[in-house]
């Protein structure tokens, strides 16, 4: 892992607010605010994730309970994360947004998700199992 | 477990098969093929509704059917034990051979319903689309369900085969 340091925090900063200019922009240009829908799907993403990660315990393996909770979590999250691409799809194939809107917001949408996904990264504790 | 005279395919299993790693990505496809299905049945739910529908057709509670259906059978499935299903592979205080058995049968309703949800989708797609005659904007509504309830299946084959990786060290070709 490389070493996290201030240019990483600065860059990943840029690189969210350029995200949630795109998503807020893709909303505003077009006065359709549905996809303000898919920060919020890629800001809850992680978060199965992490209170399955709490609630299993890592030593019980053998039983492969623990194993159940923690791929519970990781469906849900990837469910979340498929969601925040077909959402905008589905808004643009219903010409509820425009295709302009729908690419911006998903090229915002993955933004913010790398973002969230890349600093959890860099700067998570040595909890891991 | 990986025994010489255990094979029975002549390829051995690739090693990158067998980490955590790609046990962990299966999840996660699992997931996202789920969320791919249920978003192309409510893609077609919410276009019937929208301004492009020029049809009469409209889809409804019916058109959900096939998909609660095979949803309910790939929730069935994946939350059975797999080491259940063999009854000479544990030996508890006698209860395994029923043990077992309770959960084939459980596993055959859920298999049952999967393939259902399937052939549901099929019947609603023969008797809603194809056979009225309907052209193809419209036709598309059946056409994504059809895709939905295959997705719920291939996401249910996925998620098998990434469980069953290294929790028994069997290949996902054996059940």
């Amino acid at each position: 892992m490389p070493q996290a340091g201030l240019k990483t925090i600065i860059s990943l900063s840029f690189v969210l607010a350029i995200g949630f200019l795109l998503v807020i922009l893709s909303c505003a240009l077009w006065k359709a605010y549905y996809p303000l829908l898919v920060v919020a799907t890629y800001v809850l993403a992680p978060v199965p994730n992490w209170i399955c990660g709490h609630c299993a315990n890592p030593d019980d393996f053998v039983e492969s309970s623990g194993a159940a909770v923690l791929d519970l979590g990781r469906f849900c999250t990837g469910f979340l994360v498929v969601m925040g691409v077909a959402l905008p799809v589905l808004l643009c194939h219903s010409g509820l947004i425009s295709t302009p809107a729908m690419i911006m917001s998903i090229i915002g949408g993955l933004l913010i998700y790398g973002t969230i996904i890349s600093f959890a990264m860099f700067f998570q504790e040595d909890q891991d199992f | 477990m990986s025994l010489p005279e255990e094979r029975l395919w002549r390829f051995r299993k690739p090693e990158w098969l067998n980490s955590i790693w790609v046990r962990n990505a299966g999840v996660y496809t699992a997931g996202g093929l789920f969320s791919l299905a249920f978003y192309t049945l409510l893609d077609s739910a919410v276009w019937s509704k929208s301004s492009r529908n020029g049809s009469t057709i409209h889809v409804g509670f019916v058109d959900w059917l096939p998909f609660i259906f095979s949803a309910l059978g790939m929730l069935v499935i994946s939350n059975i034990e797999k080491s259940r299903l063999s009854s000479e592979s544990f030996s508890y205080t006698g209860y395994s051979s029923s043990v077992a058995w309770k959960a084939r049968v459980i596993l055959f309703l859920g298999f049952a319903s999967l393939a259902g949800g399937m052939a549901g989708g099929v019947t609603v797609f023969v008797l809603k689309y194809v056979v009225p005659g309907v052209q193809w904007p419209a036709l598309g509504m059946g056409v994504e369900n059809l895709v939905s309830n295959f997705l719920v299946g291939l996401s249910t084959v996925v998620l098998w085969a990434a469980v069953r990786i290294l929790s028994g060290g069997i290949t996902p070709f054996d059940l």
